[in-house]
C-alpha cells in the first residue's frame, strides 16, 4: 500500500514538474498582469515622479466607453462585423484548397509551397505595407485593361462591383494558410477504406464528402474558426487594437485602456462561447457514435 | 449466402466501381478536359498567392518613372538596383536584422525547449487540478495581448527591460511568449499520438523521468518542432505589435518596425530628375514606391529564405505533427 501511495506521488510530482515552467510563466506574464489590469480599469492613473499614482474612480472608464466615447463603439461594431463575415469566408476557402491540394497530381509539393506562401509573407506588418497602395486591399483585379476588356461583355455597375469583391477575396486568401494547413492535415487522417466502402455502396463524391469528409473534420472545422477569429481580433490592422495602443501611448491613460482592453476581451469571449455552444451538438454526437 | 445470382449481380457492380485510388489520382489520359480544368484552378490560386511576392519584387527593380508609367505593368524597362542600396542604408539593414535574428530565432529555440517540455507534461501525465490548468493553457491562447499590455509594460519597464530583446526571451523561456500555448497545443497532441511502449522500455531499463524525456521523446518530436520553429520564426518575424512596445528607440527596431517606418527617400539626384523629365512623366509626383518595396523585400528575404529550406519538412511535419488534433 505504501508503495502505491509513493508511486502515485511521484507520478504527480513528476507532472507537475515538467509544467511548472508553465505555471510559473502563466503567473508572471498572465495571471498578475490580469489581475493588475483589472485593478487599473478602476483607477485614474496618472504617471509622475514617483511612478503611478493611482486613484480609485469606480465603474466610470467602462461607463465612458459606452457613452462619452465616439470612436470605441463603432470601432467595435466593425471589428465585431468585419469578423463575422471573415470567418465563414476563411472557413470555406481554407476548405477548398485543402481539398485541392489533398489529391496526388504533378507538382504537388511545388503547389503547396506557393499556397502556403503567403502564411511567410502576407501576415503581420508586410501585408499592412502592402496594403498602403490601394486604399483597403491591393488591386489585383481592379485594374484598368481587365476592367476595359470585361466591360465588353459585363455591364459596368456590375464590373466594378465584382471586381472590388474579387480584390477582398483575395485578402481572404492570404489569410487562409494556417487553416488551409490544420485542414490538410486533418483530411490525411480520415481512412481511404471509408470512402472505398461508400462508393461500393455507390455514393457520388457529393455524398461522400458530406457524409465522410465533412463529419470527420468536424474537430478541425472548430479548431479553425477560433484560430481564425483570435487571429481576426488580434490582427495588425485591427482598429481597436490601434485604438487601445494610442489611448496607452499617445495619451498616457493607462487606467481607460485597461478598462477598454476588458470591454473587447470580454465581448470577445461572449463570441468564442456561442461558437462552442454551436459546435457543441455537432462535436458530442461525434464522440457518442 | 451461395446464392449465384447475388454474386453475379455483385461481380457486375465491382465492374463499374473504379478503384479507391481514384479519390486522389486524375487519371491521366482519359479525364484530359477535367485535368486541365484542375490545373488550371491550381495555376490561377498560385498566381494570387504569389501576387504579393511578384509585386514587390517587380516594383523594387523599377526606376521611379517605370512605377508612373501605366504602359508599364511588371517588366520594368531596366532593371535598377539602385532602390535596394537606398533601402538598405536608409533602413540601417544590419541592425534591424540582427535585432530580428536575435528575437525570432532566440524565442524560437526557447519556445521548441519549453513548449515540447511543458507539452510533454500534459499529454503523459495526469495530476490533480490537471483540468484547470489545462483549461488555463486554453486561456491563454485566447486573450487577446490588448488586454493585458497596460501591466505588462509597466512590469517590464520596471524591470528596465524597454528597449533590450528580454520582453521576447523571457517570456519564451517559459513557455509564454508569442502564440505559446497554441505551441504547446501542438506538442500536446504530438506527443498523445506517440506510443507509450518507448517510454516504458527506458524506464524500464533504469532511465529517471526527465532522462526519458530529453533522451528519447524530445528527439522524436522532431515534426512538432519543425511547424513550431518556423512558425514561431515567422510570427516574431512579422510581429509589429509587441515590438512596438517594448523596442521604443531607433537603434533597437527590428526589421517589421523599421520596413514600416521606412517610406523610401524623397531626395531625387539631379540625373534622375533629368532623365524622368526626358520620359515624359513630368508633373507626377516623384513616387518612392519602388525604395518602399526594396525595403519590403529586403525584411522578409531572410525569412523566404528560411522557408525554401525548411518548406519539404514543413508541410510533411504538419501532417505528421497533428497540429489539429483528433
Amino acid at each position: 500500500m505504501k508503495f502505491k501511495m509513493n508511486m502515485r506521488m511521484r507520478h504527480i510530482l513528476e507532472g507537475y514538474s515538467f509544467i511548472s515552467l508553465w505555471i510559473v510563466g502563466f503567473l508572471a506574464f498572465m495571471a498578475v498582469p490580469l489581475g493588475r489590469s483589472i485593478y487599473y480599469s478602476f483607477q485614474n492613473l496618472s504617471p509622475s515622479k514617483s511612478g503611478l499614482i493611482a486613484d480609485y474612480v469606480g465603474t466610470q472608464h467602462f461607463r465612458a466607453a459606452f457613452t462619452v466615447d465616439v470612436q470605441f463603439l463603432p470601432l467595435l461594431q466593425s471589428t465585431f462585423t468585419n469578423m463575422l463575415t471573415h470567418v465563414p469566408l476563411v472557413l470555406i476557402f481554407s476548405m477548398a484548397s485543402a481539398l485541392l491540394l489533398n489529391r496526388s497530381f504533378r507538382g504537388r509539393m511545388v503547389f503547396r509551397g506557393i499556397f502556403f506562401l503567403p502564411v511567410i509573407i502576407a501576415s503581420g506588418s508586410t501585408l499592412k505595407k502592402l496594403m498602403e497602395q490601394g486604399a483597403a486591399n491591393l488591386p489585383i483585379f481592379m485594374d484598368y485593361d481587365l476592367y476595359s476588356t470585361l466591360r465588353l461583355f459585363i455591364p459596368s455597375d456590375l464590373l466594378m462591383n465584382l471586381l472590388e469583391y474579387a480584390d477582398a477575396l483575395t485578402i481572404v486568401m492570404w489569410d487562409a494558410g494556417v487553416q488551409t494547413l490544420i485542414f490538410l492535415a486533418g483530411l490525411q487522417t480520415i481512412s481511404p477504406a471509408l470512402y472505398e466502402a461508400a462508393k461500393c455502396d455507390g455514393a457520388t463524391k457529393w455524398e461522400s464528402f458530406w457524409k465522410i469528409t465533412f463529419p470527420m473534420i468536424m474537430p478541425m472545422i472548430l479548431v479553425n474558426t477560433l484560430f481564425t477569429m483570435v487571429s481576426s481580433f488580434t490582427r495588425a490592422d485591427n482598429g481597436v487594437m490601434d485604438y487601445i495602443n494610442q489611448r496607452v501611448f499617445a495619451d498616457n491613460d493607462y487606467g481607460y485602456a485597461s478598462a477598454l482592453g476588458w470591454i473587447y476581451f470580454v465581448l470577445i469571449f461572449i463570441m468564442i462561447g456561442i461558437v462552442f455552444l454551436l459546435f457543441r451538438r455537432s462535436l458530442s454526437s461525434m464522440e457518442g457514435r | 449466402m451461395a446464392n449465384p445470382q447475388a454474386i453475379v449481380d455483385k461481380l457486375k457492380m465491382s465492374d463499374k466501381i473504379d478503384p479507391a485510388v481514384k479519390f486522389y489520382t486524375i487519371k491521366k489520359s482519359k479525364n484530359f478536359v477535367g485535368n486541365a480544368f484542375y490545373y488550371f484552378v491550381l495555376l490561377s490560386l498560385a498566381f494570387i498567392f504569389l501576387y504579393p511576392l511578384l509585386y514587390m519584387v517587380s516594383k523594387s527593380l523599377m526606376q521611379t518613372w517605370d512605377v508612373a508609367d501605366a504602359t508599364v505593368r511588371w517588366i520594368p524597362h531596366e532593371l535598377n538596383f539602385h532602390n535596394y542600396r537606398v533601402a538598405f542604408t536608409e533602413m540601417k539593414y544590419w541592425q534591424g536584422f540582427s535585432n530580428s535574428m536575435i528575437i525570432s530565432f532566440g524565442s524560437a529555440l526557447l519556445q521548441i525547449v519549453s513548449c515540447s517540455m511543458i507539452g510533454y507534461g500534459f499529454a503523459r501525465y495526469r495530476f490533480p487540478l490537471y483540468g484547470v490548468w489545462f483549461v488555463l493553457l486554453i486561456f491563454t491562447f485566447l486573450v487577446p495581448p490588448q488586454t493585458i499590455v497596460v501591466p505588462l509594460y509597466m512590469f517590464f519597464s520596471d524591470l528596465g527591460w524597454i528597449n533590450t530583446h528580454l520582453p521576447f526571451i523571457v517570456p519564451a523561456a517559459f513557455g509564454h511568449g508569442l502564440q505559446g500555448a497554441l505551441f504547446i497545443l501542438i506538442f500536446i497532441q504530438f506527443y498523445r499520438r506517440m506510443p507509450a511502449v518507448l517510454e516504458e522500455a527506458a524506464r524500464i531499463d533504469g532511465a529517471g523521468a526527465f532522462r526519458t524525456y530529453w533522451q528519447i521523446m524530445f528527439p522524436l518530436g522532431r515534426p512538432a518542432m519543425i511547424t513550431v520553429f518556423l512558425f514561431s520564426v515567422v510570427w516574431h518575424w512579422n510581429d509589429n505589435f509587441q515590438p512596438s512596445l517594448y523596442l521604443r528607440l531607433p537603434p533597437f527596431y527590428n526589421l517589421a518596425q523599421r520596413m514600416n517606418g521606412f517610406y523610401g527617400k524623397a531626395t531625387m539626384t539631379a540625373e534622375q530628375m533629368s532623365s524622368s523629365v526626358s520620359s515624359g512623366a513630368i508633373g507626377m509626383a516623384p513616387t518612392v514606391l519602388n525604395q518602399m518595396m526594396a525595403g519590403v523585400v529586403l525584411s522578409v528575404i531572410p525569412i523566404l529564405i528560411l522557408y525554401l529550406f525548411v518548406q519539404r519538412y514543413f508541410v510533411e511535419s504538419v501532417e505528421r505533427a497533428g497540429i489539429a488534433g483528433e
